[in-house]
């Protein structure tokens, strides 16, 4: 009896420590004259020159100050962020999505930041602005926009005889008809897709006039049952179907549609404007850009209105140096060099007149709620279009459902 | 005088020997004393610390204030009022039942042919088993994602070529079903060197001359490993099937990142995705310590109840 509830004991013992879970640890703390930076890895893969541009002129203004860059993944940098929070340690400087911002400002994360000592802070893209301000403060610094358009294969779509580019989303469905016709390789898609793409699933949903969810003195209430979204989430299902040979399941990331391009299995894929940057030198002279066109002639898709803030976390200990290295990385020069890439700079005056740039003319956001963030990690949004695409649920059973849990998490 | 030097002599005698016995009774716990000390700052502390949290409303602002609000156990109450962590816990159990008996089984035939074969098949397959051992977790996810992949996965182009049916673009992340039979079959694949070269090695224990006589006696081969290979192999069998249960229950990395972050939905967690579900994604912290607690008593009764049975198994066979 003894000895059987020793080796219980011990098994207790072993398995206390199978499962007791890590805590976080920190991370090396900034001295003096040195600051982190985390970036997310597009400015690594798209835009490396521009972050060294900003570092050499932080360096020439500040002699003696390293600038320690490291580029996170968005699916987990908030995590590793709340453990450099609670260890005390992490970033001075950190890239955070407009769509993050709102609960780690409610929360105390970040410092305030003197908006005035910002180049172009007056004409600040008014959607960016306000994901960065909280009770009256600033605390995050629009770094860049981004909107979606289509990069297509001039070529193949000549060959399909396509001499218009298409002005409505039902042109684009014939279109699509003509390039399955003239591309009989195994796979190939017109438009890919990732089924779970909801930022381009959710296009439709605002292009019908339909919605998320809305905050009815203070209450939000779920919009994906309306019927003007299930209009919309029906257009996105008929068009997937039509068109992209994608996984239902799998995400935007998993493969990257620019992968299945560069492969030469899609004609035409929809994403961020900086898209071009990994096509492949193969299609490099082949390859535009037009902006997605919504199911009424003359009226563009809305797209997701994406975008990054940079902030400073409160654990900083060189605040006043990781704001002067957000004036460098966002002034002027900086966000120049950012638009010739592919994006939209973060003021007003400087836009142009890119396909890009035409694209953010009609948007959509979600909703600016402390809760969102657990929305989008909880997968609601992809689950529903997992559904709806493999035929699971009808689409109404899905869009209710999802909208339901997007209510309780919204209001939690 | 002299009666009073014997005395003296006879006390002091005896103090050593008091003193004697005390320091021979002393000495197990002074040997155990470091293994304790150990015990106590990687284990007990944390541990302590796991039962104040799930104590406490532990959020983003309090993480960055440094300081929780006591709840008392408010946390324990809203897991166990959501419907999400029974069926998770339901889910799990089942997984982990078939992946441990997978695991033994498999194991265990394995370990069986090893002992059959000739010396250099024998190390040949062994050397693939220390392999499969060496592969670091998460390149072995990767490796099974690639193979599983949806546009071009070795999987799907082989089963076509064996015209086994049309596997082009075949999903298998569609389901709940498909998704957590790939991590059983990655998991599975990943444990088994382990627990066939532990079982191999526990084979070299039983008495050939026992087998012999079995089989002289006209004992058939399931005979003799049920009466006489088993009961030899029984404590290093417990050992193995709990370290599995253990192992299984939390598993975390391969169905994490197998999954993908992007497909996992309170439809397919597993109790450790759920714990990091609901205390990282969430920031709440508090919730997720009551989760791991929660799950730590689980385990302790899985595995505690297991262990009972094999040992009145084992006083019932004497």
């Amino acid at each position: 009896m003894k000895r059987r509830s020793i080796v219980a004991l011990g098994l207790v013992a072993v398995l206390a420590s199978a499962i007791t879970t890590a805590t976080p640890g920190a991370t090396k703390r900034a001295t003096a004259n040195n600051i982190t930076v985390w970036l997310q890895v597009d400015a690594q893969s798209s835009w490396p020159d521009v972050v060294a541009a900003a570092n050499q002129k932080f360096q020439s203004d500040h002699p003696g100050t390293t600038v320690n860059v490291q580029y996170q993944n968005w699916g987990d940098h908030l995590q590793k962020f709340d453990a450099a929070l609670a260890g005390g340690g992490g970033p001075d400087v950190i890239e955070m999505g407009n769509s993050e911002m709102t609960k780690y400002m409610a929360a105390g994360a970040f410092s305030s930041l003197d908006k005035s000592s910002f180049d172009n802070s007056a004409n600040w893209l008014k959607g960016l602005a306000g994901s960065g301000a909280y009770g009256g403060k600033t605390y995050g610094v629009p770094y860049y926009a981004g909107s979606r358009v289509v990069t297509y294969r001039k070529d193949l779509f000549s060959k399909a005889g396509i001499s218009k580019l298409p002005a409505t989303t039902g042109e684009y469905v014939a279109d699509a008809k003509r390039l399955l016709a003239k591309n009989s390789t195994k796979g190939f898609s017109p438009v890919y897709i990732a089924g779970t793409d909801w930022y381009v699933a959710l296009g439709f949903v605002f292009d019908y006039g339909g919605g998320i969810a809305t905050q009815v003195s203070g209450k939000w209430h779920g919009l994906l049952s309306s019927p003007k979204s299930l209009a919309g989430l029906a257009a996105y299902k008929a068009f997937f179907n039509a068109t992209s040979r994608a996984s239902k399941t799998t995400d935007e990331t998993h493969p990257n549609p620019y992968d299945v391009y560069a492969q030469g299995q899609a004609a035409s894929i929809l994403g961020p404007s900086w898209f071009t940057c990994c096509i492949g030198a193969k299609y490099k002279s082949s390859t535009a850009q037009f902006v997605m066109p919504g199911h009424v002639k003359g009226q563009s898709m809305p797209g997701f209105a994406g975008g990054s803030d940079l902030a400073v976390p409160i654990t900083s200990s060189t605040k006043s140096l990781a704001s002067d290295w957000i004036k460098d990385f966002t002034s002027t020069s900086s966000e120049k060099a950012l638009q010739a890439k592919g994006n939209i700079p973060n003021a007003t005056n400087l836009l142009g007149n890119s396909v890009n740039e035409r694209a953010a003319a009609r948007s959509w956001f979600v909703p600016t709620a402390k809760h969102w963030v657990d929305v989008e990690n909880g997968n609601i949004l992809r689950n529903m279009l997992r559904q709806i695409l493999t035929g699971k649920l009808s689409i109404k059973q899905a869009a209710s459902s999802a909208s339901d849990n997007i209510e309780s998490v919204l209001n939690q | 005088m002299a009666a009073a030097a014997e005395t003296t002599l006879h006390r002091s005698r005896r103090r050593r020997r008091f003193r004697d016995r005390a320091f021979r009774a002393s000495t197990p716990y002074a040997l155990i004393a470091p293994v304790v000390a150990v015990i106590g700052v990687i284990l007990a502390y944390p541990l302590y610390w796991l039962v104040k949290l799930s104590t406490e409303k532990y959020g983003l602002f309090e993480l960055i204030q440094h300081k929780g609000v006591s709840v008392g156990l408010r946390n324990f109450s809203s897991v166990l009022h959501d419907s999400v962590f029974w069926r998770t816990l339901l889910r799990t159990v089942v997984f982990t039942a078939v992946n441990v008996t997978l695991t033994i089984v498999l194991g265990m035939l394995i370990a069986l042919l090893l002992a059959r074969v000739s010396t250099y098949v024998r190390v040949l397959l062994s050397s693939g088993l220390v392999l499969v051992w060496s592969m670091p977790v998460v390149v072995a996810v990767q490796v099974f994602y690639w193979m599983t992949n949806f546009e071009n996965g070795v999987v799907n182009y082989a089963l076509t070529q064996l015209h086994l049916g049309d596997f082009f673009h075949h999903d298998w992340y569609a389901s709940t079903f498909s998704q957590l039979s790939l991590v059983t079959v990655l998991i599975v694949w990943g444990a088994l060197p382990f627990v066939a070269i532990t079982l191999y090695a526990g084979l070299a224990q039983v008495p050939r001359d026992l087998v012999e006589a079995a089989e002289v006696d006209g004992a058939r081969p399931w005979r003799v490993f049920l009466d006489i290979t088993l009961p030899i192999l029984r404590p290093i069998l417990l050992i193995l099937t709990s370290l599995s249960i253990i192992w299984d229950f939390g598993v975390f990395t391969q169905p994490y990142l197998l999954i993908g972050q992007s497909k996992i939905t309170s439809g397919n967690y597993l109790m450790s995705i759920y714990l990091f579900e609901e205390g990282y994604f969430k920031s709440d912290f508090g919730r997720g310590a009551a989760i791991s607690i929660l799950m730590l008593l689980i385990v302790a009764v899985l595995s505690v109840a297991y262990v009972r049975k094999m040992v009145r198994i084992g006083e019932a066979a004497l």
